[in-house]
């Protein structure tokens, strides 16, 4: 049954019929010859389609658009973007939610869906060397057959790069109990903006020197490209429980995942909706999540099988004198899947409603959850925008998502103008701007609500170190004023969209 | 330009990418531009943009293998397949897509006495060796079959064009496993010659549409139709939608594929000793996700052979896609390797589609493939 190797045919194919027109820019021929004309992109379509990632935030029109497959090549495309003086930004699945692979300043991508290779999986050491561009959920897929599993699960996680993962520092449900993708990466290949390509951290206990590799996880772009990554592999554990809670109102529910915290007790996850985005979720899976309850709550835990079913139990009775209307066991692993699955495609069911969302990342103390979701509430009230809130509630984490359609004059600005106050409210809650989807575009003009300009000074210190002209995705992350040399970068003028 | 596509079709998509991984052709090429969420982008830009036709537009929109398992992926339901559908039919009647030899080449569906002539000649140049291996005739195809003879008026087996022409051993198998459940089966034959879905695909309704009014008169009401190739089937029961009238949705609600409609009376099989085989299950992309009655195959297959076993890609596409295969040959043989590494690890014995257009390109890749009910019938006729 063997295929026949189309791979080399494929080359020549995404661009067939443009691959006949004359290329006369002198950054793309040299990109071309670096990599092959067939993975270099300079339609005005091609272009065109980076403009936007799953946020709100549209781009630029971006420079040419690259598909490398080996790190020299990422290499090569770093030392031809100083040639020509040309930033560059990179792109996984284009799934992140703050505009952080957008193109700003006619940049060239660098699309790393090409370089999707599982390189090594070492179960001695439990660690697995992936190239950037490998789907979070098919690493899982990969590893299960061999008992074990990736643990960040990002609710894109069937879609998005594990690149991204790293940029993004993603976390996912289960980062309750297993921490968040900076936890389980151990070492990363990167290649600077300068063409040099480093190792970042390394496979012993305790590498040597400064944590340049914790420095690079969640730098969003901003330090360089991540051409392949050391993570660490996680057993699957040996039972698990999935308990989904209804409640009347999501102040109970906020409360309960307090108090099963206080508790002592660490779920694998705590995930809670409230009932409008149950009512969208329910519509798509139909997996029995109860519609007519104001929230739910939806408990795992994992381990060996007769500990956690002490826990699954306490979970219960610790819902039950928090107000909860029922509680209920996944019988089967179908009805945990078909459960999970309902919460991990929740941003993506709101078109039923609207079709545009503003899906916002605050992190606030789990004490104060049910006071800062409150406020959530009437802020969305008082600027007239429809909020629905699912969030990861075991770490505090919300994500209110604010659903419009922005074709109604004045929308758009009514969300940025709620969203910016449920920022300050998270903020002055003590908490902080973004758990796990990056500040990108979105969040930077709020930098300065958690940080002083000292700190944000030394923040731009670090990304000159590894980025002295600030080539690599310049305009994300730091205001402009810490970071004078993107304005530079920005300066590049974009051609013809339709070209 | 104006698509012709429904302004509140292309706003249900949210552009969250959750359909990326489902697709065939952005899953081998990494290209935005092959994507679902990029294709409706781009009919966003053409529509509502006023974005020019380019080349690589058109080329977006061609490379589409319209096998919709975006749709399933996709919790906002965005009904791609129609949008995709729409564009092209735009196109077409533009004359920007789908040039006059393909025109032409979709003539003989409809047509049996023209596809048989066709075909027997094909049959010949096959045997001379002047049939090129790229064009994925993996069988033999016959130059002379016997023809099937309706047995009652219980059910219709639909028969179709090529299928007919090429594969008519599948129905007559279908129809012995239908007659030994207790139906009477009237083979379809000149009555309903064509179900369109090719034509569709290609942005040719119109001729779908007259095809679908042709079989709607032909065939009697009420009785149940049957359909033992996927595409058909798919395509048979979205004439209601197609033609838009009560009389096409009546006529789809009575079409049912062939296996969906055995599970629902699997206590009328007869019980048989299970064929000593491991048998990999590979969905039809239009049973999996267009009809959803994929459960339906496992279900009526599963007492007849020794072991079933699933494909691990979720169902993704062979790149087969009906004509698809000859039209973009370089990416479904691209999408087929995908497959062809699922087949290989699931280690099975053959493999069971229930589509002539997967067995085909399948079987070029040398995999031995058969109809679910080629199996059920060898099971209920061995001694």
């Amino acid at each position: 049954m063997a295929g026949t190797a189309w791979s080399d045919r494929l080359r020549n194919l995404t661009g067939r019929r443009a691959g006949t027109t004359p290329v006369a820019d002198p950054l793309v021929a040299d990109l071309q010859q670096a990599l092959s004309a067939d993975r270099v992109h300079d339609s005005g379509v091609h272009r065109a389609l980076m403009k936007k990632d799953a946020s709100v935030f549209t781009g630029g029109v971006s420079g040419p658009l690259c598909y490398p497959e080996t790190t020299e090549e990422v290499q090569a495309i770093m030392r031809i973007a100083e040639r020509h003086d040309r930033a560059v930004v990179p792109r996984g699945a284009g799934t992140g939610l703050a505009g952080g692979a957008i193109p700003l300043g006619a940049p060239i991508v660098i699309a790393a869906t090409r370089m999707n290779r599982i390189v090594d999986v070492d179960l001695d050491d439990r660690v697995a060397w992936v190239e950037p561009g490998v789907v979070n959920l098919d690493l899982t897929r990969h590893l299960q057959p061999l008992g074990f599993h990736f643990a960040p699960d990002p609710s894109s996680q069937q879609v998005c790069t594990i690149g991204g993962n790293v940029a993004n520092n993603s976390g996912g449900p289960h980062c309750l109990a297993y921490g968040v993708t900076n936890a389980h990466v151990v070492a990363l290949e990167v290649v600077l903006p300068s063409g040099e390509a480093l190792m970042l951290g390394g496979l012993d206990a305790e590498p040597l020197g400064y944590d340049l590799r914790g420095a690079f996880v969640g730098s969003e772009g901003t330090l360089g490209f991540t051409t392949k990554v050391a993570v660490t592999i996680t057993p699957n554990a040996p039972a698990v429980r999935t308990l989904l809670l209804s409640f009347d109102t999501i102040r109970d529910a906020a409360n309960t995942v307090g108090a099963i915290i206080a508790d002592g007790i660490v779920p694998a996850a705590l995930e809670v909706m409230d009932q409008r985005i149950t009512e969208a979720v329910e519509n798509y899976v139909g997996a029995g999540y109860p519609t007519d309850a104001g929230a739910v709550l939806l408990a795992e835990v994992d381990g060996l099988a007769d500990g956690i079913a002490i826990d699954a139990d306490r979970i219960g009775e610790i819902g039950r004198a928090h107000g909860a209307i029922d509680v209920r066991q996944a019988a089967t692993e179908e009805e945990r899947a078909l459960l999970w699955k309902g919460r991990k495609t929740a941003f993506g069911a709101i078109a039923q409603i609207a079709p545009d969302y503003y899906l916002h990342d605050t992190v606030v103390p789990r004490a104060k959850l049910a006071d800062v979701l409150d406020e959530v509430y009437a802020i969305a009230e008082r600027h007239d925008v429809l909020v629905m809130n699912v969030f990861h509630a075991g770490d505090g984490n919300l994500h209110p998502l604010l659903v419009f359609d922005a074709r109604i004059e004045g929308k758009l600005d009514a969300v940025h103008a709620a969203g910016s106050e449920i920022l300050a409210a998270s903020v002055a809650a003590g908490g902080v701007l973004s758990g796990e989807h990056g500040i990108g575009v979105e969040k930077q003009a709020y930098m300065d609500q958690m940080f002083t300009d000292d700190d944000m000074d030394h923040q731009g210190r670090l990304r000159r170190a590894f980025d002295p002209v600030c080539r690599a995705n310049p305009g994300k992350v730091l205001p402009m004023g810490h970071s004078c040399a993107d304005i530079a970068a920005l300066r590049s003028v974009p051609s013809e969209v339709w070209g | 330009m104006d698509l012709h596509l429904d302004a509140e079709d292309l706003n249900s998509c949210v552009q969250c990418g959750l359909c990326l991984p489902a697709c065939p052709t952005f899953r081998v090429t990494g290209d935005e531009s092959m994507s679902p969420r990029g294709r409706i982008q781009l009919m966003r830009e053409v529509q509502d943009g006023d974005a020019p036709l380019t080349d690589e537009v058109l080329r977006s929109f061609e490379t589409c293998v319209q096998c919709r398992a975006c749709e399933p992926a996709c919790p906002s339901s965005v009904p791609y397949g129609h949008l995709m559908e729409r564009t092209r039919e735009t196109l077409a009647d533009g004359g920007h897509i789908t040039p006059g030899w393909q025109r032409v080449a979709f003539k003989p569906l409809a047509h049996p006495q023209l596809l048989q002539i066709g075909s027997a000649a094909l049959s010949v140049a096959q045997r001379a060796g002047l049939v090129p291996k790229r064009l994925g005739l993996s069988a033999e195809i016959p130059f002379r079959q016997e023809p099937l003879t309706a047995s009652g008026t219980d059910v219709y087996l639909f028969t179709g064009c090529v299928m007919d022409a090429w594969q008519r051993e599948v129905h007559a198998a279908g129809q012995r496993v239908l007659e030994a459940a207790g139906f009477g089966v009237t083979p379809t034959a000149e009555l309903a010659p064509c179900c369109g879905a090719l034509q569709a695909h290609a942005g040719l309704a119109d001729d779908t549409r007259g095809l679908a009014a042709t079989m709607m008169a032909n065939l009697a009401p009420d009785r149940p139709i049957l359909v033992d190739s996927a595409g058909c089937g798919a395509a048979m029961k979205d004439y209601g939608h197609l033609l838009g009238t009560a009389e096409a949705e009546a006529f789809s609600a009575r079409v049912f594929d062939i296996q969906e409609w055995l599970a629902d009376h699997l206590d009328k099989l007869p019980q048989a000793r299970p064929l000593d085989l491991r048998v990999a299950v590979q969905d039809p992309c239009h049973l999996r996700h267009v009809q959803r009655v994929h459960g339906a195959t496992r279900a009526v297959l599963a007492p007849f052979v020794r072991e079933l076993v699933e494909l691990d890609d979720d169902g993704m596409c062979c790149g087969a896609g009906g004509a698809y295969s000859v039209l973009e040959p370089e990416l479904a043989g691209a999408i087929r390797d995908r497959k062809l590494g699922a087949i290989d690890r699931a280690t099975p014995d053959l493999v069971a589609s229930a589509n002539p257009g997967c067995s085909m390109h399948l079987g070029a890749a040398d995999v031995e493939t058969a109809h679910p009910m080629e199996l059920v019938d060898r099971a209920l006729r061995q001694v």
